[in-house]
């Protein structure tokens, strides 16, 4: 299928130059760091890990999920739990000494299970009220 | 050999049936996403400049409003980590399109998706990067800072171009009655206005959990933070030591505050003790994201540039005693040294400072980085 041939408005060639302007900034930015392969390998490492492996993963979960016929609040659920997860590894995992007693200061795996012991909560109430609100709405005949 | 190429010709890309990998989904969380983008690199470009501003600047920056850092800087780390479930939620509608076949279709088509490839690439380092960087964790061999600003801008114009390329989709799909919702299948709405709902219930949770660390009156919700308001000596958190600076608890008979100007002079600490005190409340506020306030109290500094005969429009460089350490030298425009909240601050919430706040004199300014509240000042310079 042949794309059509649309007019491009003067807007978005502005908005395309922009960018392309804006991407020249960074990639001079770029250059002007010393450890510049260092760098690419991080910014390749990112994508490849997300695009290879990440993603991947998650679509496989999301396959069986939807197998077992899992949608709404628990896939939400799941959702907000791998959120919480993703923002606390750093706190979680970083190795080595802290600069001083107010650098990671709290009980960050106790905190981490709080907060799915929360979703879990939750979407337990949300999972009861819906069926609570199923129920009323067709009364035993 | 025969085998192999049958087996490359018969590559063919995955099938995906999922049924939300579409562009209403793909607009939606595509518009919050390049809203916390666009919120990240503004208040970044604000950091940058408050810290490493161009000449032109160095005179110009504004002391108010005195809450202005701690706005912006906390607004960077919250919307840094809102995007943390954003993005991949992003990525997650439109993954199927890495696998367009044929893969290139034009010369245009394969700038585009160059364009794409750096614009994911580089939003995924960012948000790693500066979230790893909140917890102080370096485990790359370069410096965070130079290529976490120069990455940004790469970020931002890869998006803005991404923007224009997909106006049309875009706009096609903005809202529920827009044409190209409209042709979507109607069946699938309510599980995408679900899934909707809890990436939005996922940018809720880690912003609750986090923004405590800059927003106090949400502390107790602090959970994930690598900070907390209330963890520090004297109620409030420090980055680098006494000890780690190589200062110590400086004796108060041997401290000396040098004062370089036109009419330049020594103050010893009874002296400076002995100058009109003032009390200020102000924040300190980390580029790292944690912010708080906290009562000072103190010499105006604008009162030891006068006794000094600096000139109203001078520029005023504070030098630390500290032996090691970055940050040791800070500057303030002319704005920042003569306004009134300005203080070389003797006391913390109504005590001395500790060693690690300082003791014996701080530098307390409006709207400024928490690494330019220079610590045990040393020598102020009239800068002409």
């Amino acid at each position: 299928m042949k794309p059509r041939r649309a007019k491009v408005s003067v807007t978005r060639v502005l908005a395309g130059v922009a960018g392309l302007a804006l991407m020249g900034v960074g990639a001079s930015s770029l250059l002007d760091v010393p450890d510049l392969m260092d760098v690419l390998v991080w910014l390749g490492g990112a994508l490849v890990l997300h695009d290879a492996f990440i993603a991947p993963l998650v679509l496989l979960a999301g396959l069986v999920l939807v197998r077992g016929g899992v949608r709404g609040p628990v896939r939400g659920a799941l959702l907000v739990a791998g959120a919480l997860t993703a923002v606390a590894l750093p706190v979680l995992l970083r190795p080595g000494p802290r600069a001083n007693s107010s650098v990671l200061p709290l009980d960050y795996p106790r905190n981490w299970l709080l907060t799915l012991l929360t979703v879990a909560t939750v979407t337990a109430l949300v999972l009861a009220a819906k069926g609570f609100s199923r129920h009323r709405r067709r009364p035993p005949s | 050999m025969e085998d192999m190429r049958s087996r490359i010709l018969s590559l063919r890309p995955p099938v995906f049936r999922g049924r939300l990998h579409d562009a209403r989904t793909a607009t939606s969380i595509g518009r919050w996403l390049g809203l916390a983008f666009a919120v990240c690199f503004v208040t970044g470009l604000i950091s940058h400049f408050l810290q490493h501003p161009p000449g032109w600047l160095a005179n110009e920056l504004p002391s108010r409003p005195a809450w202005g850092y701690r706005l912006t800087q906390g607004l960077h780390v919250a919307s840094g980590i809102a995007a943390i479930p954003l993005l991949p939620a992003k990525l997650w509608a439109v993954y199927p399109r890495l696998f367009d076949w044929p893969p290139v279709r034009s010369v245009l088509h394969a700038l585009e998706r160059l364009s794409i490839g750096l614009l994911v690439a580089g939003a995924a380092f960012e948000l790693v990067t500066g979230l790893l960087n909140t917890a102080q964790w370096y485990p790359w061999p370069f410096s965070f800072v130079p290529v976490h600003y120069a990455v940004a801008w790469l970020v931002a114009g890869a998006l803005v171009l991404h923007i224009a390329v997909k106006a049309p989709e875009i706009k096609a799909h903005w809202s529920r009655r827009s044409p190209g919702t409209l042709a979507l299948s109607a069946e699938d709405a309510p599980d995408r206005r679900s899934l909707l709902a809890a990436v939005a219930a996922a940018v809720g949770a880690v912003t609750l959990t986090t923004v405590g660390q800059s927003f106090t009156p949400l502390k107790k919700l602090d959970l994930l933070a690598p900070r907390h308001p209330d963890h520090g000596p004297q109620g409030l958190p420090v980055n680098r030591t006494a000890a780690a600076a190589g200062v110590g608890r400086i004796p108060d008979e041997s401290y000396r505050l040098v004062v370089d100007g036109p009419r330049p002079y020594t103050l010893t600490l009874a002296e400076l003790r002995g100058l009109p005190q003032r009390e200020v409340e102000l924040p300190i506020a980390c580029v790292e994201g944690w912010s708080k306030s906290a009562h000072w109290t103190g010499v105006r500094v604008t009162d030891l540039l006068e006794r000094a005969g600096a000139p109203s429009h001078a520029r005023v460089r504070v030098v630390s005693l500290q032996l090691r350490g970055g940050y040791r030298v800070s500057e303030m425009s002319h704005e920042q040294a003569r306004d009134p909240l300005t203080l070389l601050a003797l006391r913390l919430n109504g005590e001395e400072l500790t060693p690690d706040h300082g003791y014996p004199a701080r530098l307390i300014a409006p709207n400024r980085p928490g690494v330019l509240q220079t610590k045990w000042v040393g020598r102020l310079e009239v800068l002409s």
